[in-house]
């Protein structure tokens, strides 16, 4: 980060609103995923109407910020790690909003799944969505605090995260085949977990944006790999 | 402070080290960096103006490829445009001006040995300074100046080379039916193409140009910034620019200086989205300056 502000105040100021707007979005996608998961644990439907309801913030703050950055682009031409902020910031609002929108669909998925009965396996739902939500904390923690590091961090947790999804979806198949009054339920499960694995798939991309804007090296569909051979 | 290297390759430009975090090479401008041959070399230079009391510049290192346009940056009083002027002795002018340490050649030749013409060096060296200055004289005798002047007397070969520069210059369309006409009579942008026009008469292997558009409107600017960048194909271009994205749109190299050094020198595309020193940062992006 730079110690010294810009001799533009309006630049200053449009450049912390447009961050401060992703964090509020972040906030709203955390929360919203947080609430669709807990509705279908917690068989509690009125969570899953929030997540359904709140969609609404994060897709007007995906427009908000997108309409901002376009504003600083045009008004003060911005380079370097400004530039690269303004465009991570465009980029990590649609991750958001894509994040908001897998939790829109968990919660119409448990839903339906609450208006059946209880199966237990509902309960591997849980470790999946612990690990997507920490990638998805941490990767917005590295963008708001400058901490390539910790975004380095999400690839080795996303990989866990795709085995915890995988073993769950070979669960439910099989017990699709055993238990096929609930198969319906199963199904949806398998679509929940699926979407949990896509979540921390964007949360790694808001990684990857935190590291652009830190570093300046893009790093997407290299990996980590991609800083060791700038530092040679 | 970090000071610009000279980089031992003559065909690739210096890598900075980072001042504040992981040095990174941006990997999309990598075949880039095989760059054009050096054509300018400034070897460890540094200069004065008041016989060597103080250093406007301090020991600067730079090579400028052939056939590119580099741009020089940095605030007011840095010593962007003393560098510029030191590449065709303009500052010869000054009598308590002096190179007190290092050199600068071009092509090879050092600009400074004691038999370098100084008046010929500038039929190679061209400029084009701030604001316009077309002589008193009709728009074809402006640009058959400096021919004559170097001994050209064949009417048909000025008349060629005037169409010829003018079209070079984007001026030809808008003048060749008045060619006779006084030079003052043109608007700034057109008198700008004229200056121009008149450089490449002679067939400089450089051009050097100093703020070349802070007269101009942004119609006028365009013109000539598209210019610059037809320019290149023929000529070496040197430009010193306040206008960061002027900066960004017409040259391949940008070099930033600071009271005096050289403080970072990369391509250009690296250097406004990712430069490689903190204070070069602080500069392009409006926090100082």
């Amino acid at each position: 980060m730079l110690d010294l502000k810009h001799t533009l105040g309006d630049f200053e100021d449009s450049l912390r609103n447009t961050r401060k707007s992703v964090l509020t979005m972040a906030s709203f996608a955390q929360q919203n995923l947080g609430s669709a998961v807990n509705g279908l644990l917690q068989r509690n439907e009125d969570l899953c109407n929030d997540a359904i309801a709140e969609d609404e913030e994060v897709n007007g703050l995906e427009r908000s910020i997108d309409q901002g950055g376009m504003e600083i682009l045009m008004r003060f031409n911005p380079v370097a790690t400004d530039l690269r902020m303004v465009v991570a910031a465009m980029k990590i609002s649609t991750n958001l909003e894509r994040i908001a929108d897998q939790a829109v669909n968990i919660a119409r998925r448990s839903r339906k799944i609450l208006k059946k009965g209880h199966v237990a396996e509902t309960a591997l739902v849980g470790p999946i969505y612990e690990i997507a939500s920490g990638i998805l904390h941490d990767a917005i923690k590295s963008f708001s605090e400058d901490d390539p590091a910790l975004a380095l961090t999400l690839f080795e947790r996303d990989v866990e995260l795709d085995k915890l999804h995988k073993r769950a979806i070979k669960k439910y198949t099989s017990l699709m085949e055993e238990d096929t009054e609930n198969l319906r339920t199963y199904l949806n499960l398998i679509f929940i977990v699926k979407c949990l694995e896509r979540v921390g798939d964007h949360a790694k991309n808001i990684g990857e944006d935190a590291i652009y804007v830190s570093e300046g090296t893009d790093i997407r569909h290299i990996g980590p790999s991609a800083l060791e051979e700038d530092e040679e | 402070m970090v000071t610009a290297q000279r980089n031992t390759n003559m065909h690739s430009i210096p890598n900075q080290p980072s001042s504040n975090k992981t040095s990174s090479r941006d990997l999309t401008v990598e075949s880039e960096q095989e760059g054009n041959p050096a054509l300018i070399e400034v070897d460890n230079l540094s200069f004065s103006y008041d016989m060597g009391k103080t250093d406007t510049l301090k020991h600067i290192n730079l090579d400028i490829p052939e056939n590119k346009v580099t741009a020089f940056i940095g605030p007011s009083g840095c010593g962007k445009s003393t560098l510029l002027r030191c590449f065709n002795r303009m500052n010869d002018t000054i009598p308590t001006a002096k190179i007190t340490g290092g050199g600068i050649k071009i092509m090879g030749s050092d600009l400074y040995a004691s038999r370098v013409d100084s008046i010929l060096l500038r039929k190679h060296v061209g400029m084009v300074f701030q604001k316009s200055n077309p002589f008193p004289k009709s728009i074809y005798e402006n640009v058959a100046f400096g021919l004559r002047i170097a001994g050209e007397r064949n009417r048909s070969t000025i008349d060629h080379a005037v169409e010829e520069s003018l079209k070079g210059a984007a001026l030809w369309d808008e003048v060749k039916d008045r060619l006779k006409e006084p030079a003052l009579e043109l608007s700034g942008g057109q008198q700008q193409r004229l200056c121009i026009a008149r450089t490449i008469a002679v067939q400089p292997s450089v051009i050097l140009m100093d703020e070349p558009c802070s007269a101009l409107d942004p119609i006028a600017t365009a013109v000539i910034e598209e210019l610059i960048t037809k320019l290149r194909e023929d000529y070496t271009v040197v430009i010193v620019t306040h206008n960061m994205q002027q900066a960004t749109r017409v040259s391949d190299r940008t070099a930033f200086f600071y009271l005096g050094e050289l403080i970072e020198y990369d391509l250009t595309s690296k250097l406004f989205t990712n430069p490689s020193i903190k204070q070069t940062e602080e500069y392009i992006s409006g926090r100082f300056g």
